[in-house]
């Protein structure tokens, strides 16, 4: 590993970018993905419409092409509002973080809208109507039965979900943003060790994986605590 | 900001020089990945050690790491050594539509070796005990029993994972290859419209994830059609 | 006496078909009525119409005085003061038995937690099992899942309670000891609205008997007079068949 000292702390500055777009990425999604849910499971044809045509959109496109229409379209969108201001401003970009974390949480965030979707409507209806005889009050059922029964139905697609956005922020070095796979880009201009660089890289986002794997089991196991026997 | 709706019908038919690539990519590697992804399976199921590990650990290797990365590792890695620039298969492994066919087989492989094994999984115990009690053999309980309930129970998910392979063809376009998301690429880096283009291209995708969505509900519907509608 | 639930001409339909048909029925303070009938008579969805569980279309039922209306206020009002139990006993499978009898009381009455614990204890030691608080609903047998339900609806202190068919998912031994603790809170005085097939419990304990048929309530009767003499061809018919075994 000789190899590659000097480059330590590129890949470890690479590695928390990665942190913090799953970060952001993930609250965004989450965020969506209950807005999404709502909507789709709500009164309004006009927000059902809207939802759908969200979820649609983003399942289908390639996560590649929607960072780059928004990386790119979004450069060309705030170019053009910042010259309404100012006109003699030649270019503005969106950083490729914020294109990043936001592209994968807009398509992230229609998978978990299906998810939630499905879990909201998996929890028994004799649940709800249990809880509206001892007269709980709406958001009283929402939140101590809905909501927690729910949440262990949709963990086990919600760990999937996490594992693509990990996987997906690989995609950002697309457009230029220093994460792992991008240093080891940039390392390897100089060293010339393609395979040991791009395995490094493999190595730590299976890491990565690992880790989100099995906190997503401790979950589920918490989660099911009080369900008997394996399911 | 100009936004020229006429340019999104004018650069269809040029983004759609691209669909061959794109869904030849898309046939071959379904078709390769599926065969690796039987293997793999089998190898699951074996009950022996020796077969189970390495089958899991593959699994797990190219589940856990971005497709991305293990196409990087292929095309750009592999040359780092002499023996593979020597060996036959290089004429292969260096052409960028090899190593993308490589690339997105063994991914998928690992994912529809999953989707096979929870549709082996979910087949009720009572009818292979059933197939026991007949006195078939194991290897006619698998074949007659296990394999085709199992199949019927694995294709909404199948039908995902084709969704699926269908959009990672687009990162063939990081290692030069002209299929569509490419070809948009380079008609954005010439006229500097992406909305245009971009949604152009994002149409196209579109349209084939729908195709392959009704094949595969009328696939579902022949495939249980002699189930008895609850 | 006062009638403490009335239905008056009460009618409801799921699309073009007509679940109840001018259902008519008081029930006074302190009652016992048993409500029996073939599936799909209409038993469950008259008994769901009095806390509202299910809306009627048209008529009127009024809770201890108070009228049923789309006004959730008052819905909430009438759901405090009846008590359900329902057959697929519904008891929230995430939460603790204690966690199950203390929701309501904590959240609606705005109890304390050792306030509400207390008042969950007392009536885990009614139906006889105040040693499985801590254990979740998965962990108890069928019987004792509905005696929990029941104790979780007791908790509320209601006027009325609302059983559903509460046996009817229960495997044959353990139905005795859920009408046990059934037979018990009549005893005591509980006003209570049966749905049920269990004739042996409705002709020790029903003041009365409603056999329903078809949406439409075909007959009221004391037990003894029901059983031994029923008025009605479509009674005797179901009486055969439930006797029968």
């Amino acid at each position: 590993m000789s190899l590659l000292s000097g480059w330590w702390d590129d890949f470890f500055f690479g590695l928390l970018m990665v942190l913090r777009i799953f970060a952001v990425a993930l609250v965004l999604a989450v965020a969506l993905g209950l807005l999404g849910a709502s909507a789709k499971l709500s009164g309004s044809r006009v927000l059902r419409t809207v939802a759908q045509g969200y979820t649609v959109v983003f399942r289908g496109t390639p996560e590649l092409l929607v960072l780059l229409l928004f990386y790119f379209g979004m450069a060309l969108t705030l170019t053009w509002i910042a010259r309404l201001f100012d006109p003699s401003v030649q270019f503005v970009d969106l950083p490729p973080f914020w294109a990043g974390s936001i592209a994968i949480g807009l398509i992230v965030g229609a998978y978990m809208t299906e998810t939630f979707r499905g879990a909201f409507l998996g929890v028994d209806r004799g649940q709800i109507e249990a809880a509206r005889a001892l007269s709980l009050k709406p958001h009283q059922v929402f939140w101590y039965v809905r909501i927690p029964q729910m949440w262990r139905l949709a963990l086990p697609n919600f760990g999937n979900h996490m594992l693509s956005i990990m996987k997906d922020t690989a995609l950002i070095s697309i457009i230029g943003l220093e994460e792992i796979l991008f240093v080891a880009k940039m390392a390897n201009s100089v060293l010339h060790r393609p395979f040991t660089l791009y395995v490094i890289v493999a190595i730590i986002y299976l890491a990565m994986t690992t880790v989100i794997t099995w906190a997503v089991g401790q979950l589920e196991v918490r989660a099911n605590r009080h369900v008997r026997g394996a399911r | 900001m100009s936004f020229d709706i006429s340019l999104i019908g004018s650069s269809l038919p040029r983004i759609l020089q691209g669909l061959g690539l794109t869904l030849n990519l898309l046939a071959v590697s379904t078709l390769l990945g599926l065969m690796l992804a039987v293997l793999i399976l089998l190898m699951r199921l074996s009950g022996r050690s020796w077969l189970v590990w390495p089958a899991k650990a593959y699994i797990y290797f190219f589940r856990g790491t971005p497709l991305l990365v293990q196409l990087f590792i292929i095309y750009y890695g592999l040359p780092q050594f002499g023996f593979v620039r020597q060996s036959v298969l290089w004429p292969l492994l260096r052409e960028p539509y090899w190593c993308s066919v490589i690339a997105l087989s063994l991914n998928t492989a690992a994912y529809v070796s999953e989707i096979l094994r929870g549709g082996v999984m979910g087949v009720d115990k009572g009818l292979t005990e059933a197939g026991k009690a007949l006195g078939l053999t194991r290897f006619q309980r698998a074949t007659r029993i296990t394999a085709p309930l199992a199949v019927r129970l694995a294709l909404p998910a199948y039908s995902n994972e084709i969704v699926s392979m269908l959009k990672s063809t687009a990162l063939a376009s990081t290692v030069t290859l002209m299929e569509m998301t490419g070809v948009a690429r380079t008609i954005v880096a010439n006229t500097f419209a992406p909305y245009e283009i971009f949604i152009a291209a994002t149409i196209i995708y579109l349209v084939l994830v729908w195709i392959i969505q009704t094949a595969f509900s009328m696939a579902e519907t022949y495939a249980n059609r002699h189930v008895r509608k609850g | 006496m006062t009638d403490i639930i009335v239905l008056e001409n009460v009618n409801k339909y799921y699309g073009t078909y007509q679940a109840l048909r001018d259902v008519n029925l008081s029930i006074a303070k302190g009652e016992k009525v048993v409500v029996c009938g073939p599936s799909g008579s209409g038993k469950s969805t008259m008994i769901r119409c009095i806390n509202r569980l299910e809306e009627h279309d048209s008529g009127r039922i009024s809770v201890n005085g108070l009228e049923l209306s789309d006004d959730e206020k008052k819905v909430e009002t009438i759901r405090r003061e009846v008590g359900m139990v329902f057959q697929s006993f519904n008891l929230f499978p995430h939460m603790t038995i204690l966690q199950n009898l203390t929701l309501a009381p904590r959240l609606v009455h705005g109890k304390s937690r050792p306030e509400a614990e207390e008042i969950a204890m007392k009536y885990l030691t009614r139906v006889r099992i105040p040693d499985q608080a801590n254990k979740y609903p998965s962990q108890l047998s069928g019987g004792q899942q509905q005696r929990v339900a029941i104790a979780r609806a007791l908790c509320m202190n209601p006027k009325v309670m609302l059983f559903d068919e509460p046996t009817s998912a229960l495997d044959p031994e353990m139905i005795s000891e859920v009408l046990d603790v059934m037979t018990d809170l009549a005893r005591e005085g509980m006003t209570m609205i049966c749905v049920t097939h269990e004739m042996g419990f409705a002709r020790s304990v029903a003041d009365r008997i409603v056999f329903m048929d078809n949406g439409e309530i075909i007959e009221t009767a004391v037990p003894l007079d029901f059983f031994a003499s029923p008025r009605t061809e479509r009674a005797k018919a179901f009486l055969g068949q439930i006797l029968a075994h």
